[in-house]
């Protein structure tokens, strides 16, 4: 199947952005719309146009899809580290730190608090999922095609 | 003590995902992993039973904001039962080699769904980790990926999703209903709701775990897939995940809507009655084994609905205690189903003796408190009901047993490994043991029945 230079091209150019979008929502969840889940879909959604447009070899020489098994096994880590960890110093699970009402470190406006950590490991689940996902169904239909 | 388990369990699921199950240093970790979230859940129960329930609230938020996980004394029995017998499952299938990379971290994500589920305080947090034991159920479903196992694994996924829908639009229901997700909340408030909506959501909750339970109307996937599924992975889904639908409707219907399982009661009744008959009469008339031990699974779930018609003290203890025994047989039965050997022969006995409720099998006392607790309500035609359906049990599983077991071998047959018949053996001596020293299961189950009826009050 091959796709116009136009698809080409938007595709391309789309990608950054929708990563970029994807990273936005990531940071400023907590305290603003959106959370990891939503930027996993949206960044996948980036990497989905990548597939369609130049096809699963271009695709995968372009990225490093074999990471995808490591990046979302590898979220899920992260998550459970953050739900758990507190308990090491005797706290509930899920324990924020800094807690409600302490000072919070600003980088520009982003905030640093655990919950970002923890949207970070389930971004990087579903993105990593959802990558992995398209790659085996682009692959099947490849095989199937040749 | 809660969140070790479950984040023992969880954490090593994920990190066995990433490793090749079919060596035999990752079922190790496995099996020694699940062993101590096991050990975890005994130390757990211990504390449950001596001191109360316990509760966690995440976050360290005040109850009612933040999400609760609670152990209490029934949801603490069926997470010790369901995750030993994924145990034994796993043990089974290790001394025989495991086939799959991801078998161990299947069992695990299964371990860790079902703790999560049997101790959380939470309807929403429930629905999730009943989806995490099940996407695990229906990816082990397939294990073997042969056609037959695909097979099985798409009926699964299929049927169950639906009850997975059902399920979320009742707890949508029940939050619509009471403007809370909280167990407890939900309990006191359910009350005051609107009683036709109530029993609507209590309808869809009772259907949506009759169809994980396979209960007569709901019954059509069990046989084949059980008959699909490698040995160790029907006693998983039949002795582990079909306590989702017990759990479930003591949970749901004993504790949240109790008025609505009252007025249900006949209803419990004559599909629970249906559900016996029906399955043991299928079960007479099924030539091979597994078939035969898939239809007794439709039929032994009928018992566990007509104690909770009962209802009261006595009928939901005696729900729970039919429940684990029921539980522990069918482990019994589907693992020895999968071997052969002499050892194996006489735990089959074991195991065809406590489904047909004889003495000194702990199944005995299944029959005795139902029909103890049939007498607390003074009906004759259970009485009667829990006999034949009794006799009839007794029948097939003799058959079964004389068609495997005594018929001479046409052809030359392998022993299997030794490890894995005195796997069986164990449990077989632990059903003999509880039959013969039944207070302690007869006291759990009194404890809780009384979890259900305080709503969880300490």
């Amino acid at each position: 199947m091959k796709t116009s230079v136009m698809t080409r091209v938007v595709a391309r150019v789309l990608l950054v952005p929708a990563l970029v979008v994807a990273l936005a929502i990531l940071i400023k969840g907590y305290a603003d719309t959106g959370d990891g889940f939503n930027a996993g879909v949206i960044a996948a959604l980036g990497m989905l146009l990548q597939y369609v447009a130049f096809g699963y070899e271009e695709a995968e020489r372009m990225m490093p899809v074999r990471l995808v098994a490591v990046i979302a096994f590898g979220g899920l880590l992260l998550s459970l580290a953050v739900a758990l960890l507190p308990l090491f110093w005797g706290l509930a699970i899920f324990t924020h730190v800094p807690g409600p009402g302490e000072e919070v470190i600003h980088l520009g406006t982003v905030e640093l608090i655990t919950p970002v950590v923890f949207d970070i490991g389930v971004f990087m689940l579903v993105f990593g999922f959802a990558v992995g996902a398209i790659d085996l169904l682009a692959r099947a239909i490849h095989r199937r095609e040749t | 003590m809660i969140v070790f388990t479950l984040g023992l369990t969880w954490t090593l699921a994920v990190l066995l995902s990433l490793l090749d199950g079919r060596k035999h240093p990752v079922g190790g970790i496995a099996l020694g992993g699940l062993a101590a979230g096991f050990a975890g859940l005994l130390v757990l129960g211990w504390e449950v039973f001596t001191n109360g329930p316990v509760t966690m609230v995440a976050g360290g938020w005040p109850p009612g904001v933040g999400i609760t996980l609670r152990a209490d004394a029934l949801g603490v029995t069926f997470a010790v039962l369901s995750v030993g017998v994924i145990l034994i499952a796993l043990a089974y299938e290790a001394v025989s080699g495991i086939e799959s990379r991801t078998f161990p971290a299947l069992a695990m994500f299964m371990a860790a769904g079902l703790t999560g589920l049997f101790l959380t305080g939470d309807a929403f947090n429930f629905y999730v980790f009943f989806e995490i034991a099940m996407i695990a159920a229906y990816a082990l479903t397939g294990y073997g990926e042969r056609a037959r196992q695909l097979r099985a694994a798409f009926i699964f996924a299929v049927v169950n999703l639906l009850g997975s829908v059902l399920f979320l639009i009742g707890v949508g229901a029940l939050y619509h209903l009471t403007g809370t997700l909280d167990m407890r909340m939900i309990a006191e408030r359910v009350a005051a709701a609107q009683p036709n909506a109530a029993l609507l959501t209590a309808v869809a909750i009772f259907v949506a775990f009759s169809l994980k339970l396979g209960l007569f109307p709901f019954h059509y996937w069990l046989p084949a897939v059980y008959t699909g599924v490698r040995p160790s992975v029907a006693a998983m889904l039949s002795g582990a995940l079909a306590n989702i639908g017990s759990y479930g409707l003591l949970r749901f219907g004993g504790e949240l809507l109790p008025q609505e399982l009252e007025m249900g009661a006949t209803a419990l009744f004559v599909l629970g009655t249906t559900s016996i008959i029906y399955g043991a009469l299928q079960a007479v008339s099924r030539r091979t084994m597994t078939e035969v031990l898939a239809y007794s699974a439709i039929g032994q779930v009928g018992y566990i609905l007509i104690a909770l018609g009962i209802g009261g003290p006595v009928g939901f203890a005696a729900a729970v205690v039919y429940a684990i025994i029921n539980s522990l047989n069918k482990l019994l039965l589907f693992l020895a189903a999968g071997l052969r050997g002499w050892m194996v022969g006489a735990a089959f006995a074991v195991g065809a003796f406590s489904v047909a409720g004889v003495p000194p099998a702990a199944g005995f006392l299944g029959k005795l408190v139902l029909f103890q607790a049939s007498l607390a309500v003074e009906s004759v035609a259970l009485v009667a009901l829990i006999f034949i359906g009794g006799a009839l049990s007794f029948v097939y599983s003799f058959q079964i047993y004389q068609r495997v077991f005594w018929k001479p071998q046409a052809r030359a047959y392998k022993i299997s490994p030794s490890t894995a018949r005195l796997l069986v053996a164990g449990v077989a001596g632990l059903l003999l043991f509880a039959g013969a020293w039944p207070e302690p299961l007869l006291a759990l189950g009194q404890r809780a029945a009384a979890a259900v009826l305080l709503g969880g009050a300490p």
